[in-house]
């Protein structure tokens, strides 16, 4: 795809913007302006500026394909080949993963500071920073993965939020201030429904007292990536300590029932 | 002769297009004008002031998206924190929610915002509520 050097700087609000952007950040916006740049093609190719795919087109796409949609971000690359990752330290803290393994964490960190910006709950701020994470590992059912990852450090709302989130961002409730994002449109297709057991988990959170922590994070998701937005760990670093029981012998060492999903990020390179 | 033709023709731009606007109203720190109202079926969901999150709304079978602008200046009397997603009320006493959301009021000191609202197809729309201030739309509704 041929790309206007000038017409993309432009969008990210300039050249003085870009040049205060790092690589990653860069690369991302990069990637993000293709994307637009190839929906707005297909869309004009078939003569329908809204046009989404359906389930059955985005099915035909697997065997296109030399991965699946599922692997985790660790695992696979959109930009050519993956590179060797920087050694983690002995005893690893949640911010050496996020410095070593999550990077540039764009979106839990923008989701993150929306959620302290709108004045939520602590509990909820650190599941919006925590609730994506899991994608690096691996991204079918990511919300039940996710907060078995983290439910040995967290709150329990903070976990329940995580796991449910998942679920609820099928459902629109504009009450709570949350549509049904375009963008799952565009990557479940149109016509796509929910399976049984998501709908199940629906109906049971509907009624359930902590209804609203999963909503909330659904709330704060974000689905535009804002090239401009500076985002870092540091502002979340009191919440972190406040709410994450950081284990001594450090996360992956510590013998929880999610220990070796944290070593699988560590050592994304090993065969068996 | 021409000068004075423009400058008459200005002024009555100007004035019908002040008329056009609602009445400005002031809470927390914050003067709120509403500029229009727009029906349409699909609508941009930023985050007002328009910033970090972009999502689209899209009308269902029997609905339309309203959208309502408004214009802000934030006064020196205004103190940054949390404010509540703003609601309308329709002329037949409904009141429907939006899922824009007030992010980093105070970081610029005029912004404009639109405030999409998913209604019953033909609804007419009398008020909007934004903190404790009601700013009057229904010069504005179509």
């Amino acid at each position: 795809m041929e790309i206007d050097r000038r017409a993309f700087i432009a969008s990210l609000g300039g050249a003085a913007v870009v040049a205060g952007m790092d690589h990653e950040a860069k690369a991302e916006a990069l990637e993000h302006y293709m994307e637009d740049q190839l929906d707005a093609q297909v869309a004009a190719n078939s003569g329908q500026a809204d046009k989404f795919p359906t389930v059955a087109e985005i099915e035909a796409q697997i065997e296109t394909r030399d991965f699946r949609r599922g692997a985790g971000s660790l695992f696979v690359s959109n930009r050519g080949n993956v590179k060797k990752l920087a050694p983690m330290p002995d005893k690893p803290t949640l911010k050496d993963f996020f410095e070593l393994r999550f990077q540039p964490a764009n979106h839990v960190l923008q989701s993150a500071t929306r959620a302290m910006k709108t004045g939520m709950s602590e509990e909820i701020i650190l599941a919006c920073l925590l609730h994506d994470v899991v994608l690096n590992l691996i991204k079918p059912d990511h919300g039940w993965w996710g907060a078995q990852m983290i439910e040995p450090y967290v709150p329990e709302k903070t976990a329940f939020a995580v796991r449910y989130h998942q679920t609820l961002r099928f459902y629109p409730d504009p009450e709570a201030g949350y549509e049904y994002p375009d963008q799952y449109y565009r990557i479940f297709g149109h016509d796509y429904q929910p399976p049984k057991y998501i709908e199940d988990t629906y109906k049971w959170l509907k009624n359930h007292k902590w209804y609203m922590e999963p909503r909330l994070v659904t709330v704060n998701d974000l689905y535009a990536f804002d090239p401009n937005a500076k985002v870092s760990l540091e502002p979340f670093m009191d919440i972190v300590g406040r709410h994450f029981k950081q284990p001594k012998e450090g996360l992956g060492f510590d013998n929880s029932p999610s220990a070796h999903m944290w070593r699988t990020m560590m050592h994304p390179d090993n065969p068996l | 002769m021409r000068r004075t033709l423009t400058i008459g023709a200005v002024v009555a731009v100007s004035i019908a297009a002040l008329a056009a606007q609602g009445k400005p109203q002031t809470s927390k720190g914050l003067q709120m004008t509403p500029t229009s109202v727009e029906i349409t079926d699909q609508s941009s969901l930023r985050d007002c002031p328009p910033g970090t999150n972009t999502v689209h709304a899209m009308a269902r079978a029997g609905e339309r998206m309203a959208n309502v602008t408004v214009a802000f200046k934030v006064l020196p009397s205004f103190k940054p924190g949390p404010l509540k997603r703003p609601a309308v009320m329709s002329t037949d006493g409904k009141t429907y929610n939006t899922s824009v959301q007030f992010v980093d009021v105070g970081s610029v000191p005029e912004f404009s915002c639109t405030f999409a609202f998913r209604v019953p197809e033909g609804t007419m729309l009398k008020s909007m509520t934004i903190e404790d201030a009601t700013l009057d739309l229904s010069g504005l509704s179509k």
